[in-house]
């Protein structure tokens, strides 16, 4: 720390108080890899704020744009598609990086006086990332997104009295559409940045006010301390470096693509929320009828409260985990419920029919084409050309459906339909669809 | 209680590692932003040859303005805008094309018949059927578009150019 530029800046600014400050903070007990989570945390909000930057060059927050933006920054902006994937990844893995984070702060019984109010910080930035989470599944305006922010929303509308309201404020009108792509942007990218930037900014101010709380055991807090730098910057240097890698590599080589446009129409589409959301998507397949609202909020506004209050009701003084059975019994209690859920909800998705990705692009085409003015698909569509609802049980050659779109007449003498000259990768998507359409299979799930 | 603070040659690597590390983030991220970010200004836009139209109708040394739809990529929209050029017939049987803006200023010029000249009605710049400037304010002679007939069909690459200039400078 010592460069001549320092120097000169020192010698006007006095900046070694502040590297002193920043630097020497004591560490109970010395650095230790336990307490690397925090800082992780921090590194990933950082990520995801600086890709989220780069990105927003290219994307349009409006339903005529935003889907052909993110489509324009996955295929044709150089390296888009990797940007897209460190912020997808990011956003993932920042979630685990806050629950290891708080199990971490819950084990260590880091939340007792006087560190309450870090803690009760800690929960608001918990609620402000989901925040983040849910807005930004919006933005690239595909079907996932479109209809997993009606259920989310739809959600919302279920607080009694005031429900109608929040979920007006949130869409900002009746429906979903363009009001509500708008603000979950403003949301997404002003209003909870300001705020958690605020949040974070508390959270660090009050532990360098009441120190790091460092083990459980006083004697050992007691034995030793050490200051910030450089071990424990070291461990928090290396773990940032070993997240940042596991992220690159993960948008380097798991591809997430987009679902079709956003189609309100479409009411054949069955959403799935990011993993971090899958628990509760599960628990209200548990709790409906009357007691939905149980699910919907009730279940939720407690447990956001209890949180809250946690460091109050858990008044036991003691941190080490062996002197706090109930604390810990609950704890594993919740993580148990919630990796139950998760481990049924990734369960039953996995083992339900999946979708084969040409049959969904070839039924992306299929409306893209405006094939349903002719055609008629379960009820839907027109009555020109033949009714294709079940066109596999008697057209299962994919041959035939290939020279078809290519030149109709040259397999169906005297048909008016025109030919379809479009590349031959969506030819071959298109005629995936045709096949998927039998009677045994309802329309859309062929599969693999 | 005892301070425990590496000192010396550990210290020295402690801080080797962190500057390699936080060097390593930064890269792996800067680059592939900075990617991200410049490349696509940098990136010229990629005229396309344009139809016209049949060109059975022009007549020899009579200049015709002809419109057409041109289709330009703007970032992730694809534009159709009508666009005009003016078409001269040659002797020899080929077609000069002229961008339909004067060099001047940038005004929309047009032809007179009379005189056989083109006029510029903004600030009087004089053309003749071959571009040339005969009199007024214009810098350079009317700017060429390539061009080619395929089958009787006129193709042309739709440019603009900066105005003001000797010397034709694409935009």
């Amino acid at each position: 720390m010592a460069g001549p530029l320092y120097r000169w800046l020192d010698d006007r600014l006095k900046l070694k108080p502040l590297e002193h400050t920043l630097l020497d903070e004591p560490i109970p007990g010395g650095a230790s890899w336990i307490y690397v989570f925090g800082s992780a945390t921090l590194f990933l909000f950082c990520l995801q704020a600086t890709t989220g930057m780069f990105l927003a060059l290219y994307y349009v927050p409006s339903p005529d744009s935003a889907y052909d933006t993110v489509q324009f920054i996955q295929h044709e902006v150089p390296l888009g598609w990797f940007v897209r994937g460190l912020h997808h990844w990011g956003a993932s893995a920042v979630m685990v990086a806050i629950g290891l984070h708080l199990l971490q702060v819950y084990l260590y019984g880091a939340y007792k006086r006087p560190r309450e109010p870090m803690w009760v910080v800690g929960v608001v930035l918990l609620l402000l990332m989901m925040g983040f989470g849910f807005t930004g599944y919006l933005l690239p305006w595909d079907q996932n997104a479109y209809w997993a922010t009606q259920v989310g929303t739809n959600m919302v509308a279920s607080v009694p009295w005031i429900g109608d309201v929040l979920v007006r404020v949130l869409r900002g009108g009746d429906t979903l559409g363009a009001l509500t792509l708008s603000r979950f942007f403003a949301l997404h990218t002003l209003f909870l940045p300001a705020l958690i930037g605020c949040g974070i900014v508390a959270h660090l101010f009050i532990l360098r006010r009441v120190g790091p709380a460092g083990p459980w055991s006083v004697e050992q807090a007691g034995r030793r301390s050490e200051a910030f730098y450089p071990r424990q910057v070291f461990m928090d240097a290396l773990v940032m470096l070993g997240v940042f890698l596991l992220v690159a590599l993960l948008a380097l080589t798991v591809e997430f693509p987009l679902a079709g446009h956003a189609d309100p129409s479409d009411h054949t589409f069955t959403p799935v929320p990011e993993w971090y959301f899958l628990f509760f998507y599960q628990l209200l397949k548990y709790i409906s009828g009357p007691l939905e609202p149980l699910a919907t909020w009730v279940l939720p506004g407690l447990f956001i409260l209890v949180l809250l209050l946690w460091p109050w009701l858990d008044r036991n003084p003691e941190r080490r985990p062996a002197s706090r059975p109930m604390a810990l019994v609950s704890g594993v209690a919740f993580l148990m419920v919630v990796f139950s859920l998760l481990g049924i909800s990734l369960w039953s998705l996995h083992t339900a029919p999946k979708v084969d990705p040409s049959v969904a692009r070839g039924k992306v085409l299929f409306s893209k084409q405006h094939c349903m003015a002719c055609h008629r698909i379960h009820g839907e569509g027109g009555k020109v050309g033949p009714d294709l609802s079940y066109v596999a049980d008697q057209r299962p050659d994919r041959q035939w459906h290939l020279r078809h779109f290519r030149d109709p007449r040259s397999v169906s003498p005297g048909s008016i339909m025109p030919a379809f000259p479009l590349q031959e990768n969506d030819l071959n998507d298109l005629a995936s669809y045709m096949l998927s359409l039998k009677s045994e299979s309802p329309a859309g799930t062929g599969n693999r | 209680m005892k301070d425990s603070v590496p000192e010396g040659t550990r210290r020295t690597f402690f801080s080797w590692v962190i500057g390699i590390a936080a060097g390593a983030i930064g890269m792996g991220l800067a680059i592939p932003l900075a990617i991200f970010a410049i490349s696509p200004a940098m990136k010229r836009r990629t005229a396309l040859w344009a139809e016209v139209g049949p060109t059975g109708n022009l007549q020899t040394g009579e200049p015709e303005e002809l419109q057409f739809a041109s289709t330009v990529k703007d970032g992730w929209r694809t534009n159709t805008a009508n666009k005009a050029i003016w078409a001269v017939q040659q002797p020899a049987g080929d077609i000069i094309v002229f961008s339909p803006i004067c060099p001047h200023l940038g005004c929309g010029f047009r032809w007179e018949g009379g005189d056989h000249r083109f006029h510029c009605p903004c600030h009087g710049s004089v053309y003749d059927v071959t571009g040339k400037v005969l009199a007024g304010p214009a810098p350079r002679s009317l700017d060429v578009l390539p061009s080619k007939v395929e089958q009787g069909k006129l193709f042309v690459i739709y440019k603009e150019f900066k105005s003001g200039l000797d010397h034709p400078v694409e935009l």
